[in-house]
């Protein structure tokens, strides 16, 4: 019997994409996850605008994730310029990007991927009889949202971040006015991580390449050399020499494969898997009361330690506004010279690569973004093709679910292009 | 206390604009108006507290392009399908998720203006240019910002 598994518009994912999978019998024979995702045309719009505009650019790409843009097209302009920053704006840009992880987890765990352990359709339907899990899910955003407004500026479309520092640096009672909800926060998603590994997943597990930046000392933001479980282990300037996207037809956006060997995992469990030991104590804690020990190779657990990361992430920005001391000034001098920077940060859904080529006035001649996304979409469809073989004797629509439920184990943030109304109107 | 106004949307995306595009008018008249990604969560921590709140987006209804929709808090809007949004948690779910957690503001005016064209890289479409001048004047209108 031939069957297809087609979802037109994927919900509960960040932006637009469709899902198509095609079996036959038991057998699967076709799997197509068409996203659309707009970093050619940043890319395009970027050429011949002078590097200080970058960071506020390549923000508009996502409407979730605009620190993750920010730090990759600083970080990486701040190499071709050779500038160091000061260590405690150093701290203050780790403290920025804890707020998006929190923000991001926060709302992937508690009201885009609990309502397929739980049963369902969508956050809206899961608050009426779990009231208390959507209200928290509301605080811990507002906690990782006020951190992204005070070291951003305000509230959306964050502006303080600059090549070389902040344009201002918060005082020490600024951020320590954020202490006790993050205090909150740290207890929440100590319970939340509780709370998600009680959950059922589908028995799947597969032999990924688990790929995420390693820094020696700590868990993942803005540095790291990037590595895998299969001996990877480079510089970000080395990144295109190891990593090639091809054009699928199927989908504006391209497929990235490690050269020679093919898909690879980025994000919470590649991350996990690779720096279990870099994490807090409190967060190690948690992953061990939930048995939740690395490798990780069941994607549907990718809710737990996501959870898992949101306990790292509060307790970290805890930990900075407690030892912050305000730099002496907010950022260095900045002077513009010609060369090629790279630079990869870890993105809540994994590492987003930059690199700009800048002439002598520091005007961008040529930039290159591979979002998160487009890094795990091959890996995504490889999923697909033997999980929904694992499904393919299920009613369709029960089937069509857990399919969608596979994609969503990624978080995948498709475009954010349009977000617009759409309204079915009922006239009377 | 004068209405918080909200505009959602995203430049560099045509008629997704729509809801910026009358902030911006608003905010040249003097008028205090919000910007928002629409990004719902984030919707309800802002409207939180407010009497009354006007958000404007961009929609697709099926009407003409320019043709600005009013929907009351107390009327559903509904997406497209229960499993078929657009964006993960957008405006729509935002008033969905407040009713039921009893978070939608006393008073909430939702106005869409019909878009056309959500191309990368493209401005608003004359029709919607249009009618966010059209939907400014309208809320300048209001007596102190009041409905």
């Amino acid at each position: 019997m031939n069957r297809t598994i087609r979802v037109d518009t994927l919900a509960r994912v960040e932006g637009e994409g469709s899902l198509h999978i095609k079996l036959q019998g038991g057998r699967v024979s076709d799997v197509k996850l068409r996203i659309f995702e707009p970093p050619r045309f940043f890319e395009a719009l970027l050429k011949g605008r002078h590097f200080s505009e970058a960071p506020d650019i390549t923000a508009r790409i996502c409407g979730i994730c605009p620190i993750a843009y920010q730090m990759s097209a600083i970080h990486a302009i701040e190499r071709a310029f050779g500038i160091r920053v000061h260590p405690a704006v150093r701290a203050l840009r780790r403290l920025f990007y804890c707020g998006e992880w929190i923000e991001s987890h926060a709302l992937h765990v508690f009201m885009l991927h609990a309502p397929d352990f739980l049963g369902y359709p969508d956050a809206i339907a899961m608050a009426q009889d779990h009231r208390t899990v959507v209200e928290q899910a509301l605080r811990l955003k507002k906690a990782g949202n006020r951190i992204v407004e005070v070291l951003g500026g305000r509230e959306i479309h964050p502006i303080s971040a600059v090549v070389g520092g902040f344009y201002k640096a918060p005082s020490k009672a600024q951020l320590r006015e954020m202490e006790s909800e993050l205090e909150w926060s740290l207890e929440t998603a100590r319970a939340a991580v509780n709370l998600v590994a009680g959950f059922e997943f589908p028995e799947f597990e597969q032999d990924y390449e688990f790929v995420a930046l390693s820094h020696p000392a700590e868990y993942p933001l803005n540095e790291g050399r990037l590595v895998s479980n299969r001996g990877l282990d480079i510089d970000a300037a080395e990144y295109e020499d190891h990593f090639v996207e091809h054009h699928v037809k199927h989908s504006n956006a391209l497929h990235s494969v490690v050269r020679g060997r093919g898909s690879y995992l980025v994000g919470p469990l590649a991350r996990f898997n690779l720096n279990f030991d870099r994490l807090p104590a409190v967060a190690r804690e948690a992953a061990g009361h939930a048995g939740l020990k690395p490798p990780v190779r069941n994607p549907f657990r990718s809710i737990v330690v996501r959870a898992v990361e949101l306990v790292f992430a509060c307790a970290e920005a805890l930990r900075l506004i407690r030892e912050y001391e305000p730099p002496d000034a907010p950022r260095v001098e900045v002077a513009a010279r010609g060369g090629v920077g790279q630079a990869i940060t870890e993105a809540p859904r994994g590492i987003l690569y930059h690199r700009y080529a800048l002439d002598t006035h520091g005007m961008i001649l040529a930039a290159k973004i591979v979002p998160p996304t487009s890094q795990n979409q091959k890996r995504i469809e490889d999923d697909l093709r033997e999980f929904a073989a694992q499904v393919a004797g299920w009613p369709l629509e029960e089937a069509t679910w857990k399919c969608e439920q596979a994609v969503r184990n990624y978080d995948p943030c498709i475009s954010c292009a349009t977000h617009f109304l759409r309204v079915q109107v009922e006239r009377e | 206390m004068a209405a918080l106004i909200i505009g959602c949307g995203t430049w560099d995306r045509g008629d997704d604009a729509a809801g910026l595009l009358v902030v911006r008018l608003l905010r040249e008249r003097g008028i205090e108006a919000r910007e928002h990604t629409g990004d719902g969560l984030a919707l309800i921590q802002t409207w939180q507290g407010a009497a009354e709140v006007i958000l404007i987006d961009a929609a697709i209804t099926g009407a003409p392009p320019g043709t600005i929709s009013r929907w009351d808090g107390s009327a559903p809007v509904r997406g497209g399908s229960e499993r078929a949004s657009s964006h993960a948690f957008g405006v729509a779910e935002a008033v969905q998720l407040a009713r039921t957690l009893g978070k939608l503001p006393p008073r909430f005016l939702l106005y869409g203006i019909e878009g056309c064209n959500f191309r990368l890289g493209t401005a608003a479409s004359p029709e919607v240019a249009a009618a966010a001048r059209a939907l400014a004047d309208r809320l300048s209108a209001r007596p102190n910002g009041h409905s």
